[in-house]
């Protein structure tokens, strides 16, 4: 694809605006009524979902340069997906997510690169993370667990957990208590340990799509050589990529593919954990952008015109992972849910994606900051999501305001109460 | 229109615009100043681009307002500013001038419970606004162009109705007080504000301007720069917040108690318009919209649609059985009230032969469409069928006579829908509200069309101007006037308004820094590019009415 394929997408945008405000029946509140992090830091129209298809469309027609300047207000967006989420509420024949990463991946090949995101890149290379961290360390979170080693061994659920949980020592706990939990619970359950590799996602979405094509080939084969039925991941930005990256590159895992928020409630559902432990805590839950709206799963590409499109092939945030981890959360003794004023389809982002927290950290914790303000307003004592990257921010953010909210992974809720 | 892309702002103006809003709020960079420059909706030209401004400046405060206004002055610019900034109109119409994005100032400063008002500054939207208001039990006016717009735009400069005018009236007439900052940067502050009383009157004891701010259609920034505004708010009984779940097609909202849905069948236009005169007399309504089946087909389901239009049955159901038609959603304070309400309605509809249809028992119809009618939610939908769409000509006159106009504008869109210039949605697409619960309503013919083709864009002026000549020919005022092109052809057959326009903004601007080209400019247009027809019906209406010298023709 090139930016000339998105032309019809781009001539479409009425520049109505919509894309910049929570859906208009979800309007609560003048506080939290907006609902994209980039146009609402920095003002300009062009850091909108409608301002960034019209610089496409600009440049597309040579009417401006993509430059350095240019590049960089591209890439301060977080690919949340909230701008497409809002738009598709009103049309069918736009694509507004699909247009900024076209955008990306011309910048990457006209050569306007973020030197943050080249780090990153070489990292992935030289690493097979994102994070730079060595490749050796990869499996020290699993370290005296009981879970097969699916490089040696078959397995019929395999355990994905991806860079953050892997390397970020404040939250391998979490993965450690998931994998605990799923072998209480009597899974088969095998990992790669310090085989695993990055999925991709994360290249992918900064425009570098032949790598990521690379990694998800080694996924793929990884999970074929594993024999595994279901693959199990905790991160977010993973899920959304199996679910929905891979099937779209033509990448057949050939097995289902589950959140662990999801699978730790099919067991729960079928009484294999039971939540017996009373965990008096009130919070409200955090929607990942890449569980929720971006978690949609792959509907097929539609060929003819958009505008004859059916709405059950729109990539509209509707069939993203919502109810599963409330569900987790109201199975749990004590624990009192508080919805945010901004949840499911038109959450507001935590400001770690897209390859913002690397390359632009303040403005990824003040993103997470106006979450964590959002979440307070809820009265809640702890704010619970399940994606490690928001996690990650999230904490930073607390570390940085002085928040009091408690910042939990539903995995950690769940093991409390177990 | 030159719509260059090279024009280019000195570097000293460009640090003088810097000095007052911050650097961080300015920009010249092509490819930012580009997305102030795309702007399809309410614009006839085929490419959709505007004029480029030759910078973007984001002022946070009325302060920095004024220094800015000051600089842009100093150096020769104009300035065009915009809250919202959706449609052409809010877009420069000339060279050298500075787009001004107030989306900084976005703060609602006061809800007046007790005094019913709300003072605003310009980027809060019509959904914030309702949102807070409906927590201490009142409402504000939303716009036909929906809830993302802003009202104080629409209350100091731009148009303003909305299916709510029959209770809440539009937005010119909710301005109670606005700061103003002139194109000199002075500021003035009229209505009560004006003399220190605060904002609870548009009309005194300080200056009252109302007329010269708002006219009947605004200046659209073309006499300054409004930065905070009052605005009136109304009653609402219903809840502090509608529950809703869903987002627009999947909506599913809890209806108040006290609240009714029903739309109204009656058997021909005269009882129609007869039964509408007595709903509003009898001040039923809190919502209340002439109902095109067309236009609810085409915009809920555009696919149906397209399908649909081939059907003859369906098609003569559309525009011809069930034609004549309203929706109202009633509420009351009491149970007494609605008992009221629903037994005029019932004895209206028997003396005119007419229906009602109490939808509030059918939950999934009103409970999708709660919201939409309440806040407008809906109205972005109407891109849904083809990417875009255009309003014909609005005006306000009386009932009759915007039914006159609106029969017009079916036969109008038919012949373009005939000839491929636009999109069948059965011409049956007025959107149609009344004023004030009296005699007095709005009219606009919509239509939509897909960006995309060709033949579509190519029939965007003709239309334009075929609705402009129809209008004329009919001696009735096409209020959407912001076209110097038009205004040009038809001022003088309405007593040179321009010229009054343009002395207000001589007296008030007089270093002509404000961008006039919505608001009271001139320019030629060629009707040579015209089919002879049109050409010539032109040619008489400027013959039969222009003014001379010496007044109005004979």
């Amino acid at each position: 694809m090139a930016l000339e394929d998105y032309r019809n997408d781009m001539e479409g945008c009425s520049r109505c605006s919509s894309c910049k405000w929570v859906p208009y029946n979800q309007i609560k509140s003048w506080r939290f009524a907006k609902n994209c992090p980039s146009v609402v830091r920095h003002n300009f129209h062009s850091y909108s979902g409608s301002g960034r298809m019209i610089t496409g469309h600009s440049i597309l027609l040579g009417r401006s340069e993509l430059n350095d300047d240019v590049a960089d207000m591209i890439y301060k967006c977080q690919m949340c997906g909230a701008c497409d989420a809002a738009c598709k509420v009103y049309r069918d024949d736009i694509d507004l997510t699909e247009v900024l990463l076209e955008l990306r991946a011309h910048c990457v090949e006209s050569g306007s690169l973020i030197v943050e995101h080249m780090m990153m890149l070489d990292a992935l290379k030289a690493e097979d993370n994102v994070m730079g961290e060595p490749k050796a360390k990869r499996g020290e979170w699993a370290e005296g667990l009981a879970a097969k080693d699916i490089n040696t061994e078959t397995a019929e659920v395999m355990f994905h957990a991806g860079c953050r949980y892997s390397y970020d020592e404040e939250l391998r706990p979490t993965v450690r208590g998931a994998v605990q939990m799923m072998l209480a619970a009597g899974v088969d359950v095998g990992i790669a340990g310090k085989e695993e590799s990055c999925c991709g996602a994360r290249i992918y979405e900064l425009g570098y799509r032949g790598e990521a094509a690379n990694y998800a080939d080694d996924l793929v084969s990884r999970v074929k050589a594993s024999g595994a039925k279901t693959l199990v991941t905790p991160c977010s930005d993973g899920y959304a990529a199996l679910k929905f990256l891979y099937p779209r590159m033509g990448k057949d895992l050939g097995c289902e593919v589950m959140h662990v928020s999801q699978f730790l409630g099919r067991l729960v559902d079928e009484g294999r954990l039971r939540p017996r432990n009373e965990v008096p805590l009130s919070v409200t839950w955090h929607d990942p952008c890449h569980l929720g709206r971006m978690g949609e799963p792959f509907l097929g590409d539609w060929a003819g015109d958009k505008l004859e499109r059916p709405m059950s092939m729109k990539r509209a945030g509707k069939k993203g992972v919502y109810d599963a981890p409330r569900d987790v959360l109201a199975s749990i003794p004590g624990v009192e849910l508080i919805e945010m004023e901004r949840i499911r389809e038109y959450s507001w982002c935590c400001g770690a994606g897209g390859g913002v927290y690397e390359a632009y950290p303040e403005f990824a914790v003040w993103a997470a900051r106006e979450r964590l303000d959002e979440a307070a307003a809820t009265g809640a004592e702890a704010l619970v999501t399940a994606c490690p990257w928001c996690e990650r921010v999230f904490r930073d953010a607390a570390a940085e305001s002085g928040s009091s909210l408690e910042i939990y992974d539903l995995a950690d809720i769940l093991l409390k109460s177990l | 229109m030159s719509l260059d892309v090279q024009q280019t702002i000195s570097d000293e103006a460009y640090r003088d615009l810097e000095e007052a809003v911050g650097p961080e709020n300015v920009s010249r960079e092509p490819a930012v100043i580009d997305c102030y420059s795309w702007q399809p909706f309410a614009n006839d030209n085929p490419e959709r681009w505007v004029i480029r401004p030759v910078a973007v400046a984001m002022p946070g405060s009325t302060e920095e307002v004024q220094a800015l206004v000051k600089a842009i002055g100093r150096h020769g610019l104009k300035f065009k500013a915009f809250s919202t900034g959706w449609g052409a109109y809010s877009s420069p119409t000339s060279e050298g001038v500075v787009q001004v994005d107030l989306r900084r100032m976005d703060r609602i400063i006061d809800i007046d419970e007790k005094n019913m008002y709300a003072v605003l500054e310009p980027y809060v939207c019509g959904a914030q606004l309702q949102a807070e208001a409906m927590k201490v039990g009142l409402n504000t006016h939303i716009i036909g162009a929906g809830p993302s717009c802003s009202p104080l735009a629409s209350a100091t400069s731009a148009w303003g109705v909305g299916w709510d005018c029959c209770y809440m009236s539009y937005s010119g007439r909710n301005l109670l007080g606005a700061e103003w900052v002139l194109p000199d940067g002075e500021i003035l502050k009229i209505g009560s504000l004006g003399s220190g009383k605060g904002w609870f009157s548009g009309d005194g004891p300080g200056p009252s301007l109302r007329g010269i701010v708002r006219g009947s259609t605004g200046a659209l920034s073309g006499l300054g720069i409004f930065t905070k505004a009052a605005i009136k708010l109304f009653n609402w009984p219903g809840p502090p917040q509608i529950k809703t779940t869903g987002m627009l097609l999947d909506a599913d909202s809890e209806v108040p108690e006290n609240l009714r849905f029903c739309m109204t069948f009656w058997p021909d236009r005269k009882s129609q318009d007869e039964a509408i005169y007595k709903i509003s007399e009898s001040e039923l309504p809190y919502i209340f919209s002439r109902t095109g089946l067309g236009a609810t087909i085409s915009i809920a389901t555009p696919h149906l649609m397209k399908i649909l239009v081939k059907t003859k049955a369906i098609r003569k159901a559309v525009t011809a059985d069930m034609k004549w038609g309203c929706t109202l959603i009633m509420v009351a304070d009491s149970e007494g009230e609605m008992a009221y309400k629903e037994g005029v309605l019932s004895e209206i509809a028997e003396q005119y032969g007419g229906a009602v249809i109490n939808l509030t028992e059918a939950k999934p119809v009103i409970r999708m469409f709660l919201m939409n009618f309440l806040r407008g939610t809906a109205v972005p939908v109407v891109f849904r069928m083809g990417g875009q769409m255009f309003t014909a000509l609005d005006r306000n006159d009386t009932w009759d006579a915007q039914m006159d106009w609106a029969g017009m504008g079916e036969t109008v869109k038919q012949k373009w829908i005939d000839r491929g210039g636009i999109l069948d949605d059965m011409a049956d697409n007025p959107y149609m509200v009344t004023y004030e619960q009296n005699t007095w309503g709005h009219c606009e013919e919509i239509f939509q069309y897909d960006p995309r083709n060709p033949e579509h864009l190519a029939a965007l002026e003709p239309i334009f101007v075929e609705f402009s000549v129809e209008a004329a020919e009919r001696c009735m005022e096409p209020l959407s006037s912001t076209d110097a092109r038009l205004r040009k052809i038809i001022s003088p057959m309405m007593g040179h308004y321009t010229s009054w326009q343009q002395k207000i903004s001589g007296f008030l601007d007089r270093d002509r820094a404000a961008d006039t080209g919505m608001y009271c400019d001139e320019v030629d247009f060629d009707v040579n590019k015209l089919e002879p027809e049109m050409r010539s019906r032109i040619e008489k209406l400027v013959e039969k009415y222009s003014w001379t010298d010496e007044g109005p023709p004979e």
